[in-house]
């Protein structure tokens, strides 16, 4: 059961890591653009398993 | 040079990086980014990646919570569920000012409580309790002060605490026991507030308020509306009362399933990629800020900067710590907002350990009074949110003078709770 929980844990940060990228390919202003790079750091990270 | 002027110094640096950016406009969150590489770059350790990952970590787990609830929220919003409650309330209750005022206290409370952040109970309920109390013939800063006060009490409501989770995290305290010391004082305060400041309005102009509304979709009702909240009931419930052979689930996956339960009842078709990325968006400052402060923190630690804050407020005379509470959390929180916890959270809270208050009840006096900081400039993202959504043209210290009484109501009961935690810890059962 837990590897299931685990599994959704890691579908759930991809999903979110998807919503950051859209967000950071359509968005104009750059503070927000570096912002959406800085947020995206652990979301990458976890799903390579480097962290 | 010795360990204390070196933290100075680094300090010194990471305070003027701070106000230079502030100054050329930039954002509070890349403020704070820029706060952590001036301090790292002072303090010798140039640009530290590894330290940067580690920070930016560190509230991981609370940004996902973030995320899945106020996604949670924003597809009930979409559904029409929330405008379908406000207009069963205003048919109900247009008559009765006090149970309609507690019903839309309560209504204001959920979304902050659920997500921990002020700023989706202004942009969920904000528009809609604003409606209600205008055509009670309270004036635009009066209902902008109701709304942005009960939002910042929703968010120091249980069960999501940030201040309280970021401290607990800094301090290595579990989030447990907050539930009622958190609960009491935001419900009664909130609904002190609320009849405060609306005690001399005029009875709702139904006509006027329903005609001002959005219209609730035809099919929705109330099992659609209170299904998705028992989902997530349900799961808290089964993870305390089941604890050995129901799954750990975490607060993330539960808004899920709340969000999935609120998507598929949902009367109208929802388009859930579009709604994602806007609450993604939405959230970008309050997520960023996490992320950053949780940088900031980290560099902090490296460079012993956190060392000496902490040093500083332990050694400080408690009465004058206690006196100044009020003062200093709410500036912090207009400053750092949630990076407050962990900087200054932290240190106080072991500080009030060491001295034998009741760490829980205190931290949660502390997290009732941070949230008035979201009025004050130089962020104010909560208090200019609520003046925007309820169309108000007046100057902005007019919405901040009506806030005054209830302002100070809260940082009475909460510096009170903090004093006299230790006997008040019978509200830590769960």
């Amino acid at each position: 059961m837990n590897t299931i929980v685990t599994i959704l844990y890691y579908l759930l940060t991809a999903y979110v890591a998807v919503l950051l990228v859209a967000n950071f390919l359509k968005n104009k202003k750059w503070q927000e653009e570096i912002l959406y790079i800085i947020v995206l750091i652990p979301f990458v990270l976890r799903l390579l398993r480097l962290k | 040079m010795n360990a204390t002027t070196s933290a100075a110094l680094v300090l010194a640096v990471m305070v003027a990086a701070y106000i230079v950016a502030k100054i050329l406009k930039i954002s509070t969150e890349l403020s704070l980014f820029a706060a952590a590489l001036a301090g790292a770059l002072a303090g010798g350790s140039g640009i530290p990646a590894r330290h940067i990952v580690e920070g930016a970590f560190t509230y991981f787990d609370i940004v996902l919570i973030f995320v899945t609830a106020t996604l949670f929220m924003n597809l009930l919003k979409e559904s029409g569920a929330a405008v379908f409650v406000v207009r069963a309330i205003l048919h109900r209750f247009h008559r009765h000012k006090a149970p309609l005022f507690v019903l839309l206290t309560l209504l204001l409370l959920v979304p902050g409580a659920l997500t921990g952040a002020g700023s989706v109970t202004v942009l969920i309920m904000g528009g809609m309790a604003a409606t209600v109390l205008g055509t009670m013939d309270i004036p635009k800063p009066k209902v902008a002060a109701i709304i942005f006060v009960i939002a910042g009490l929703s968010a120091a409501a249980p069960p999501v605490n940030l201040w309280a989770m970021l401290t607990a995290a800094g301090t290595n305290m579990p989030y447990v026991g907050f539930f009622l010391p958190l609960l009491v004082p935001c419900v009664v305060l909130a609904l002190l507030t609320i009849f405060i400041l609306g005690w001399k309005s005029k009875p709702v102009d139904l006509e006027k308020a329903l005609a001002e509304l959005p219209e609730a979709p035809p099919k929705m009702n109330w099992f659609r509306v209170s299904f998705p909240f028992l989902v997530f009931s349900l799961l808290i419930v089964a993870g305390r009362v089941f604890p050995f052979s129901f799954p750990i689930l975490g607060l993330p996956l539960m808004f899920a399933a709340a969000a999935a339960a609120a998507f598929v009842l949902s009367p109208v078709k929802l388009a859930f990629f579009k709604t994602s990325r806007d609450t993604v968006h939405q959230l970008l400052p309050l997520i960023g800020t996490l992320t950053c402060a949780g940088i900031l923190v980290q560099v902090m630690a490296l460079t012993g900067v956190r060392g000496l804050i902490a040093i500083t407020t332990v050694t400080l005379p408690i009465t004058v710590v206690f006196l100044t509470l009020f003062l200093t959390l709410p500036v912090s929180e207009a400053v750092l907002m949630w990076g407050a916890a962990p900087v200054l959270g932290v240190p106080l809270v072991l500080l009030f350990n060491t001295i034998g208050l009741n760490p829980v009840v205190a931290l949660a006096g502390m997290s009732v009074i941070w949230p008035l900081g979201d009025a004050i400039p130089p962020t104010a993202i909560i208090g200019r949110l609520t003046t925007t959504t309820v169309g108000m043209k007046e100057p902005y210290t007019k919405f901040l003078k009506y806030c005054l009484v209830p302002a100070v109501l809260i940082a009475v009961v909460g510096t009170l709770m903090v004093v006299f935690s230790k006997k008040l810890a019978f509200l830590t059962v769960f």
